[in-house]
C-alpha cells in the first residue's frame, strides 16, 4: 500500500514536471525556424546567440579583447545578438569538432588551421555570395594566398585571421664562424652547409649545435617540410587532371633524397643524441640551432635580441638540378569557418565581417605578434618591427598557399609515416615513395576522388 | 528557449529528472510484474520493487550510455560511415581491411604486443617492490606511499608531458645525465649499460621488422656489436627507443597497483612468516615461499586488470607522440590507432570496428588468464 502511494507521489511529480518541460519546449525556439529564414536575416527584435570554437592562442589576452571589446562593441550595432565563445586548444581540436560535425550541431564559427579545409570543406557553408568580391568590397583587401586557404571548392567557407608562412630563419653570426656568409641557393648546397654547421661533442655523443632544424629538431621528417621541398623545385602533388597523386615523379624523389639527405648531413647515424632541450626557439642564443625552416610560432619573441643576428629568406629551390625552382615560403593561415549546419549564417557572416575589418584584424594580430590577413591592416606593429615587416614582405612576394590538398589529414599521415621510416633507415626510397604513391591512391578512392 | 541558456539548462535538468524518475518506476514495476508471474508472495514483489526502483537510474544510464553506444559501434563497424558522408552497408569489409590489408594496424597490433609483454610484467615488479618496501613499519611510510601514488593523481596533463620530454632528453636528460655520470663513475655500471642497450636496441630492432617487415635496424645493432662507451638511450628520438620510453610512463603509474599489493600485504599474518624466521628461513625464502603464495589473488588481480588496461594503453602514447608523428608509428598503440582512425581521419566505421577488434583480443587474452589462474593462484587465506 505504502508502495503504491510513493509510486502514484513520484508519478504526480513527474506529470508536473512533465507538464511544465512541455510547457516550455513548445515555446517557439530559434532553431525551429523554417529553412527560408535562414537565408533572410532575422528581425532586429529577434535575440540571436552566436557561439564561437575559438583556439586560445593567447590566454587572457586575445580571448580578452575579443569578449570585453569586440562583441561589445558589435553588440552597440546589433543589440540582439549574443556571442559566445568556446576556448578551445588543438591538443582537444580533433575529437571535438569531428564531434560537432558528427552530431551536426555546435558552434557558428570554429577555427580551423589550413589543413583542416580539405577535411571539413565539404561541411562548411559556401560563402562567395555573401563575402565574395561581389557581395563585400572589402575582401579585396586580404591576401590572395590567405583566401585560398579558407576556401574549399571554389567558394570561401570563412575569413583567415593571419598569415604564418614558413621562412628559413638563419643565425648569421654562426653561419659566418662556419665559413658561410649568405644562406645556400641549392640542395647540394643545403648538404654541404648542414654538415658543416652541426657540432657533435664527442663526451656525449650529442649535438651541440645542428645546422639545420626543419620543425622537428630531432627526427628531420616533417610533411610541410617535405612538401615545401616538393614545390620549391617546381613539383605538384597531383598530376595534370589534378587528382592523380603524383609522387612517382622526379621532383617527388629529389626531394624525399634531399630530406634524407640533410638528415644524415646533421645526424651522420642514428646513434647521435639532439641537441640540449632549451627555452625558447631553438635559433635562440645558446640553444644550439643555425638555422631553422619554421612560421613565427617557432621563431624567437620579436622582442628578442637575437633578431639583429637573424637572417630570413625563402626557400629557394634546387634551380642547379630542377630550373623550375622557385622561392616559396610555405602560407599557412588559421581562419575562422562557418559550418553548413549552424542556423544563423547570415548574423554570423555579419559578425565576421566586423571582426575582419581592417581595425580589428590588425588588433586580432597584435595580440598575437602575427601578421594579419589583410594587406591593409599591415600598420602599426607590422611595420614598425622589422622583422614582421621582412616577414610580411617575403610572404607578399613569394607566399605559396598550403591548400587545395586533398584528405589532407591522411596525406599528413602517410608522409609523416613514409618518411619516418625513410629517414631512420627502416624502408629504402623507392619502397617510401612507392608506398606515399599507393596509399594515398587508395585513400582517394575511398574519399571517392578517384575511380 | 536555446537563448536563455539558464532556462534551457534548467529545463533539460527538469526533463532529465523526470525521465529518471519514470523510467525507473518503469522498471520497479517491470521487476514487481515478473515477480508476480513467478507467483511470490507480496512481500518479495515489494522487494523487488524497491531493489529495482533504486537501482534503476544506474540501470538507465548503463542503458543509454554504454548499452546503445556499443550497439550503434557495432552496426557502424559494418558501414562505411565517415563523417559528413552518406552510411552504406559495407558487411566484413573494415574488418578484412584490418585484418588483412592495415599496415599501421598490425604495427600498432606489435607495439601494444610489446608493451604487454615488457611492460606489464615490469610495471607489475615494481608496484611488489614498491608495496613491500612501503610495508616496512617505517617513518614516513605514508608520505612515500603518498608520493608513489601521486602519478596516477596526476595523470598525463600538459605539464605531466612536459616533464616527461626533458626528463628524456636525449642530450641533457635527467635520466641520460644520471646514466652517463654513474658509467663514469663506475667502468662495470658502464659496461652493464652498455649491454642493456644492444639488447634492448636488438630486441626493439626485431618487433620493428615484424611491424614493417624491414630487418634492417636490428641486423645493423646485431653487426655493430658492443655499442661505444659515450653511447645512452635515445629515449623519444629513435624507432629503437620509443617504446622503451612508454614503458617507462608505465611504470611511472604503478601507484595503484603498489596500493593493492600494501593491501595484501597487511592482510598477510604476521605469524606465519614469524615461524618460518623460527624455522630459519632466509629473507628471500620467505619472500618467496610465503608472501608470493599469499599474494597471488593479488598478482593475478593486478595482471588481469593491468593486462585490459595495457592492451588499452592511450594516455603515455599521446602523451610522448602525438606531436612527434615520424616516430609515432614505432610506438603507437591499438587504441591510438583507433583514435587517429575517428578522430583525425573522421572514419567513424573503420574506428567502430578496430574498437571490437579490440574487445575481442581483450576478451581472448582475459578468458586465457582466468582459465590458467587455478594453476598458480591460491585462495587459502581467503
Amino acid at each position: 500500500m505504502r508502495t503504491s502511494k510513493f509510486v502514484m507521489v513520484v508519478v504526480l511529480i513527474g506529470a508536473i514536471l512533465v507538464a511544465c518541460g512541455g510547457a516550455a519546449t513548445e515555446a517557439p525556439p530559434v532553431e525551429q525556424a523554417p529553412p527560408a529564414e535562414e537565408s533572410a536575416p532575422p528581425a532586429a527584435e529577434e535575440p540571436v546567440t552566436i557561439r564561437a570554437y575559438i583556439v586560445d592562442y593567447t590566454a587572457d589576452s586575445t580571448d580578452t579583447w575579443l569578449e570585453d571589446e569586440v562583441v561589445p562593441a558589435f553588440q552597440a550595432t546589433h543589440p540582439n545578438v549574443n556571442v559566445e565563445f568556446i576556448w578551445g586548444s588543438w591538443s582537444t581540436f580533433g575529437e571535438t569538432v569531428s564531434g560537432y560535425f558528427a552530431a551536426g550541431e555546435g558552434p557558428d564559427i570554429i577555427n580551423l588551421g589550413s589543413e583542416f579545409n580539405g577535411l571539413y570543406g565539404d561541411q562548411l557553408a559556401p560563402l562567395n555570395d555573401k563575402l565574395g568580391s561581389g557581395a563585400w568590397d572589402e575582401i579585396g583587401n586580404f591576401i590572395p594566398g590567405t583566401l585560398e586557404n579558407a576556401s574549399w571548392e571554389g567558394e570561401l567557407r570563412g575569413l583567415p585571421i593571419f598569415s604564418a608562412p614558413r621562412y628559413v630563419f638563419c643565425r648569421s653570426d654562426v653561419m659566418q664562424a662556419a665559413g658561410y656568409t649568405e644562406q645556400p641557393t641549392d640542395f647540394a648546397g643545403w648538404v654541404e652547409f648542414a654538415q658543416t654547421a652541426t657540432v657533435v661533442d664527442p663526451a656525449t655523443n650529442a649535438l651541440t649545435q645542428q645546422g639545420f632544424v626543419p620543425v622537428d629538431a630531432a627526427s628531420m621528417a616533417d610533411f610541410q617540410w617535405y612538401l615545401n621541398t616538393v614545390w620549391s623545385i617546381g613539383g605538384s602533388l597531383y598530376k595534370a587532371d589534378g587528382v592523380t597523386p603524383n609522387f612517382d615523379s622526379a621532383e617527388a624523389e629529389a626531394a624525399i633524397q634531399f630530406n634524407y639527405d640533410m638528415k644524415r648531413a646533421v645526424y651522420a647515424d642514428d646513434t647521435v643524441g639532439t641537441l640540449p632541450a632549451g627555452t625558447g626557439s631553438v635559433i635562440e642564443e645558446g640553444n644550439g640551432a643555425v638555422c631553422l625552416w619554421h612560421s613565427g610560432w617557432a621563431a624567437p619573441a620579436p622582442d628578442s635580441a637575437v633578431w639583429t643576428k637573424v637572417d630570413i629568406q625563402p626557400f629557394t629551390g634546387d634551380p642547379t638540378n630542377f630550373p623550375n625552382s622557385q622561392p616559396v615560403v610555405l602560407s599557412f593561415v588559421d581562419w575562422w569557418a562557418v559550418p553548413a549546419y549552424s542556423p544563423n549564417i547570415d548574423m554570423t557572416v555579419e559578425f565576421l565581417k566586423f571582426v575582419f575589418n581592417q581595425e580589428n584584424n590588425h588588433r586580432y594580430n597584435e595580440t598575437m605578434n602575427l601578421i594579419p590577413a589583410r594587406a591593409d591592416a599591415h600598420t602599426g606593429y607590422v611595420v614598425e618591427n622589422p622583422v614582421l615587416q621582412r616577414e610580411a614582405e617575403l610572404a607578399a612576394q613569394y607566399s605559396y598557399g598550403f591548400a587545395g590538398i586533398l584528405e589532407p589529414t591522411q596525406l599528413q599521415s602517410i608522409l609523416q609515416t613514409e618518411l619516418g621510416l625513410y629517414l631512420t633507415d627502416q624502408q629504402d626510397k623507392a619502397t617510401t615513395l612507392a608506398n606515399i604513391q599507393q596509399q594515398y591512391t587508395q585513400v582517394l578512392q575511398d574519399g571517392g576522388y578517384l575511380p | 528557449m536555446r537563448d536563455n541558456p539558464y532556462l534551457f539548462t534548467l529545463l533539460s535538468a527538469a526533463a532529465t529528472v523526470v525521465f529518471i524518475v519514470f523510467a525507473s518506476a518503469g522498471l520497479g514495476g517491470l521487476a514487481r510484474l515478473i515477480v508476480r508471474l513467478a507467483r511470490r508472495s507480496r512481500r518479495e514483489q515489494e522487494a523487488a520493487f524497491a531493489g529495482y526502483l533504486f537501482a534503476a537510474p544506474w540501470i538507465v544510464g548503463f542503458l543509454i550510455f554504454v548499452v546503445l553506444p556499443m550497439l550503434a559501434s557495432l552496426y557502424w563497424s559494418f558501414t562505411d560511415f565517415r563523417i559528413g558522408r552518406p552510411i552504406a552497408l559495407v558487411g566484413l569489409q573494415n574488418f578484412a581491411r584490418l585484418i588483412v590489408e592495415d599496415r599501421g594496424f598490425r604495427g600498432s597490433l606489435v607495439n601494444t604486443l610489446f608493451l604487454t609483454i615488457f611492460g606489464l610484467p615490469l610495471q607489475v615488479g615494481v608496484a611488489l617492490l614498491l608495496a613491500v618496501l612501503l610495508n616496512q613499519r617505517t617513518r614516513g611510510e605514508r608520505v612515500f606511499r603518498a608520493t608513489f601514488y601521486l602519478p596516477v593523481i596526476l595523470g598525463f596533463n600538459a605539464a605531466v608531458l612536459l616533464c616527461w620530454r626533458l626528463i628524456l632528453n636525449a642530450g641533457n636528460g635527467i635520466i641520460n645525465q644520471v646514466l652517463r655520470a654513474v658509467s663514469q663513475a663506475l667502468p662495470v655500471i658502464g659496461y652493464l649499460q652498455r649491454g642493456a642497450i644492444y639488447v634492448v636496441e636488438i630486441v626493439n630492432g626485431f618487433f620493428l621488422g615484424l611491424t614493417n617487415g624491414n630487418f634492417t635496424l636490428m641486423e645493423r645493432a646485431l653487426a655493430e656489436g658492443l655499442p661505444a662507451a659515450n653511447r645512452v638511450p635515445l629515449w623519444v628520438q629513435s624507432p629503437l627507443w620509443s617504446k622503451m620510453s612508454v614503458i617507462l610512463l608505465i611504470v611511472w603509474g604503478c601507484g595503484s597497483m603498489m596500493l593493492i599489493f600494501l593491501a595484501g600485504l597487511t592482510a598477510i599474518p604476521r605469524e606465519l612468516e614469524e615461524a618460518a624466521e623460527v624455522d630459519g628461513a632466509t629473507r628471500w625464502k620467505r619472500f618467496w615461499k610465503i608472501t608470493v603464495p599469499l599474494l597471488s589473488p593479488y598478482i593475478f588481480y593486478n595482471l588481469v586488470v593491468g593486462m585490459i588496461a595495457t592492451l588499452q594503453i592511450f594516455e603515455p602514447v599521446y602523451v610522448l607522440y602525438r606531436d612527434n608523428q615520424p616516430l609515432a608509428p614505432s610506438a603507437y598503440s591499438l587504441v591510438f590507432y583507433l583514435y587517429q582512425a575517428t578522430f583525425r581521419f573522421n572514419e567513424i566505421g573503420y574506428g567502430s570496428a578496430i574498437s571490437w577488434l579490440i574487445l575481442a583480443i581483450i576478451a581472448v587474452v582475459t578468458f586465457v588468464q582466468f582459465r590458467l589462474q587455478n594453476r598458480w593462484v591460491g585462495y587459502e587465506l581467503h
